[in-house]
């Protein structure tokens, strides 16, 4: 069956997603979606001021220390509105991970039977360990955003994963203009030379896609710990024309000559890996990048620009939304660790962290 | 360089999140399969509200449709965008006296902030 056929039987939906089996599925997940910008995303700048009122009132301080996070933590979840809240964000979060599934699982075999046959075709290559699922480290397996059967488990972790992020971003990333954003914000050396580019942890690739884009003589890489979403994301490349080379590959473990790339970026990784993971994987990228070479890390901002209600808001979805490694990311100061790792830090404004990030530069030798 | 040992990671089973989990919000967890119960039946009602739209317009077009149309078909443009419009103003309108303590309920919908 061809990808159009396993992937897009009744077309894309907002130019990249692959199609839901039946209208009726389509209409679920679009409630789902809408309930979420109605119900969670409108709701962020009124229910925070609501939140700090009441830690106000408690004579809770606004610092995002552990202790002090925990007691807004007592506090905030006693009260009826917010336990609404939260209820309703998991039961939300639920139901669209089950609608998904229900209708990409009544495709399952032809979509799978789609990607073996796209391997060998191109553009651009794709390659992955054979026994994928058995040899997934622990810490990669976890059921991130609830998805069912993780990142690395599941053969649909890709379609899975992108239709997520078209939902949970309320269509701010349809026809891929968060990509798009992201490419363009994307640092590169200051010599104008970009020859060679990797992108980490591409998940469904829309990101490494975006780069070839916008750099089109350029090479371009991209990695991911799971090998259904290169498999995915090399589909996605195909569907796009661009001819970008993913691997199934760690971060912490880059299968990549010393000084070998211009410019690399993290998008949205390091808040899903645990702390001594993303060390290794700054370490990594010191290593792979050659002097003058930018690292471009967007991600969410760290615990010196939070206070209380915002870390209360990191530990929350930690707890409810699968986000194990967000609290340790935030304290970590991720701009600390890719200075100690050697890197000069050239950009970070904590209010523009997920559209501009933290970009650094690996200094001349 | 060093690598990672499983022991060194250990740490992250316990971590929250690391399990899927249940969670219960309230002390009477009824109250959170209530809450969950009718956001379901919302969902579902939507479902029919759609299939009843896109009939409606299949049949004003066409005078005829078929079960493979209702099933695999796609409503034109226009009618997606006056039901996304219908859908938004149904949700607030059902699920928005949810956040009334604070004003909530009276927020416009948005997609998610990129800040």
């Amino acid at each position: 069956m061809s990808i159009q056929d396993a992937l897009f039987p009744r077309g894309k939906i907002a130019g990249v997603y692959p199609t839901l089996t039946t209208r009726g599925d389509e209409a679920y997940v679009e409630f789902i979606e809408d309930a979420r910008n109605v119900l969670m995303h409108a709701q962020q700048r009124p229910i925070g001021e609501y939140s700090q009122q009441l830690m106000t009132d408690a004579g809770i301080a606004d610092s995002p220390d552990p202790e002090t996070t925990q007691a807004a933590i007592d506090l905030l979840m006693q009260d009826p509105t917010l336990k609404t809240y939260y209820r309703v964000k998991r039961s939300l979060q639920e139901a669209f991970w089950s609608g998904l599934s229900k209708s990409l699982n009544q495709r399952r075999d032809e979509i799978v039977a789609a990607f073996d046959a796209a391997e060998a075709a191109g553009p651009g290559t794709v390659e992955y360990d054979d026994n994928w699922r058995e040899n997934a480290p622990e810490y990669a397996s976890r059921e991130i955003h609830i998805q069912p059967g993780g990142y690395v488990k599941d053969e649909l972790a890709g379609p899975f994963y992108d239709y997520g992020l078209k939902v949970f971003l309320g269509g701010a990333a349809d026809h891929d203009r968060l990509a798009k954003g992201v490419s363009m914000a994307t640092a590169v050396p200051d010599d104008g030379q970009v020859s060679r580019i990797l992108d980490l942890g591409v998940s469904a690739g829309a990101t490494t896609i975006a780069l070839k884009e916008k750099y089109p003589d350029a090479e371009v890489w991209g990695i991911d710990i799971s090998a259904p979403m290169v498999r995915y994301a090399h589909v996605r490349a195909m569907e796009a024309g661009a001819e970008i080379h993913l691997r199934q590959m760690a971060a912490e473990e880059l299968d990549f000559p010393d000084n070998h790339f211009d410019a690399v970026l993290a998008m949205l990784l390091f808040h899903e890996l645990p702390v001594p993971v993303a060390k290794e994987a700054i370490a990594e990228v010191f290593r792979v990048l050659r002097p003058g070479g930018k690292f471009t890390v967007l991600d969410f901002p760290s615990v010196r620009s939070r206070g209380v209600y915002s870390m209360f808001f990191a530990e929350m979805d930690a707890a409810d939304n699968g986000e194990p490694y967000l609290p340790d990311y935030v304290r970590s100061n991720v701009e600390d660790l890719l200075v100690e790792a050697g890197f000069e830090l050239e950009h970070y404004d904590p209010k523009a962290a997920l559209t501009r990030g933290r970009v650094v530069v690996k200094p001349a030798a | 360089m060093a690598k990672l040992k499983e022991a060194d990671l250990a740490y992250t089973n316990d971590l929250p999140g690391a399990e899927r989990g249940n969670p219960s919000y309230f002390e009477n967890e009824v109250i959170d399969h209530l809450l969950g119960i009718v956001l379901e039946l919302g969902a579902q009602f939507w479902v029919l509200r759609d299939r009843q739209a896109f009939l409606e317009e299949q049949l004003a077009a066409k005078g005829v449709v078929s079960l493979e149309d209702l099933e695999h078909g796609t409503p034109s443009d226009e009618l997606q965008a006056k039901l996304k419009a219908e859908r938004l103003a149904m949700i607030q309108q059902v699920y928005g006296r949810l956040y009334s303590t604070y004003g909530g309920d009276k927020a416009g919908p948005t997609s998610a902030p990129m800040s």
